[in-house]
């Protein structure tokens, strides 16, 4: 069942590649304006499971809803309410900062000053501004990094699906990356897939743990550490111990 | 939220960006155009029409089937560089991940991408028919009706073979494979088949390359025809109307297979 302060609901998700078992009977809930961190072992699912929600992958069963929408019948509906970072971010290499966004952003709907004036904005925020003009071909990873959050944000969406956002960024980078972050999460939900745990500290409340496809634990950090009478890193080793 | 069609012209306007900064468009427009001066100067040179087994008079018909059949089959082949990548690349590059979390149907993806192919295309095909044309009245003071149709057969034609492309850039990984695999099928592929259909005493008419022969069928100049592909082992050539809808059939199928598998695609 679905209430209406559930951002995310997976539902018994499943994944197979062929014969293998990507993700295995995954069931979540994120509520509105809560920021969740997806950990966990290198294959253990987790892209998977922010792919199959980002509609660029289908469940072999279950299934998932974005605000009550299910994303596998109306994906399209769906994404209207979410931001992503999937992957290492590509961009076409023949177009500049500004023409990509306002490329994502007419696709969303937006349009003339106020859309010319949002781009400025999130192209501040994450410090490209005096790029926006140059073809993306030049860019570095880090850079193709920050404007990956830049579209992500652009449409100034209630969901924000990440999958490693902070990837590929120098040290100040990924400071800035987490401050964006930490304001963003005021008034958005955040499911956020990481390594770096203590990265995960900082950005998110709660972290669902998985592990060859299926969830080991979904709490809040603080509980998690009281619970086991230890770090967050070393829950986390506990828990996936053997995974590898 | 944009309807779908305004969605279709968002894209279509960025694919077409795309294709316009690209090297490989300047490169087909400037290749086509020397080929398009190239076969002015060997025809005007070499005195085609009395060279021919069967000398005909030179005439502004026989001239125009000469020229607008390296105009058109250059940019017809060049339709396939522009189209191999289309759907390919957003796997291959991994800029699907940007491209599809977005709200818009992938069918309109793909639609968006075809328009803005067959618009460089038609672009680089017009380019030729112009030098055409401009010989045409230049040398000859005059331009055959016929020569409206072969343009008309020519963009007919690369459609089709747009679709073609696509459809191999929808099955493919990547955009070099589905190129390659267009043109093997364009190229040597059909023309095997339609070989072998004709000569065995079968008229090859549901062939691609076959009805796309039409471009200089359309002429309706005997012997000539047979000296640019119009005429395939002796058998009759192609009629403009049935090619027509073969090409046409051509266009619908394959691209309407690229649109329904791009949807079941997964981005792995």
């Amino acid at each position: 069942m679905l209430t209406m302060r559930e951002s995310i609901n997976i539902e018994n998700l499943s994944k197979y590649y062929n014969s293998f078992l990507a993700l295995e009977n995954l069931s979540l809930k994120v509520k509105m304006n809560e920021d969740v961190a997806l950990v966990g072992p290198n294959g253990a699912g987790k892209s998977t499971a922010l792919k199959i929600l980002c509609g660029l992958i289908y469940p072999s069963s279950g299934t998932a809803y974005i605000n009550g929408i299910n994303v596998v019948e109306e994906r399209e509906r769906a994404l209207a309410n979410v931001g992503a970072i999937v992957e290492t971010p590509e961009f076409y290499p023949y177009l500049t900062p500004n023409e990509t966004l306002s490329y994502l952003g007419r696709l969303r709907g937006m349009g003339g000053p106020d859309l010319s004036s949002r781009i400025k904005e999130v192209l501040h925020l994450v410090k490209l501004d005096e790029w926006a003009g140059v073809r993306i071909e030049k860019f570095s990873r880090g850079m193709k990094q920050r404007l990956a959050l830049a579209q992500a944000l652009l449409h100034n969406p209630p969901i924000l699906i990440l999958d490693e956002p902070t990837i590929g960024l120098d040290p100040r980078g990924l400071v800035e990356m987490r401050e964006i972050l930490k304001k963003a999460r005021k008034d958005k939900t955040v499911l956020f897939a990481s390594h770096m745990l203590a990265e995960v500290v900082q950005v998110c409340d709660k972290i669902a743990l998985i592990d060859h496809g299926r969830l080991l634990v979904y709490d809040s950090i603080p509980h998690l550490r009281k619970k086991y009478h230890k770090s967050l890193e070393g829950v986390y080793l506990k828990l996936t111990e053997g995974a590898i | 939220m944009n309807s779908e069609y305004e969605k279709l012209k968002i894209v279509s306007r960025y694919e077409l960006l795309k294709q316009f900064r690209r090297k490989r468009f300047y490169g087909a427009v400037i290749i086509t155009i020397l080929a398009q001066v190239l076969a002015i100067v060997l025809y005007k040179g070499l005195n085609v029409p009395a060279s021919l087994p069967t000398p005909l008079p030179d005439t502004s018909k026989l001239f125009a089937l000469f020229i607008t059949s390296v105009g058109s089959s250059l940019p017809i082949l060049f339709s396939v560089f522009f189209a191999g990548d289309s759907i390919a690349s957003e796997f291959e590059s991994k800029t699907g991940y940007l491209l599809f979390p977005n709200p818009v149907k992938k069918r309109t993806i793909v639609i968006g991408k075809y328009v803005a192919c067959f618009i460089a295309t038609t672009v680089v095909l017009v380019i030729a028919y112009v030098v055409s044309v401009a010989a045409l009245l230049g040398f000859y003071r005059q331009l055959p009706v016929e020569t409206w149709g072969a343009l008309g057969l020519s963009v007919v034609l690369a459609s089709s073979v747009l679709s073609l492309a696509f459809l191999f850039s929808s099955v493919l990984k990547g955009g070099m494979g589905a190129t390659i695999g267009t043109l093997l099928t364009y190229l040597l592929i059909f023309p095997i088949v339609s070989g072998s259909l004709s000569t065995s005493g079968h008229k090859p008419w549901f062939m691609l390359n076959f009805a796309g022969s039409s471009i200089t069928s359309i002429y309706r100049i005997p012997l000539a025809e047979g000296l640019f592909g119009g005429r395939a082992g002796g058998l009759t050539p192609a009629d403009p109307t049935v090619s027509l809808f073969v090409m046409l059939a051509y266009f619908a199928f394959p691209f309407l297979l690229s649109i329904w598998i791009t949807q079941r695609r997964e981005m792995i």
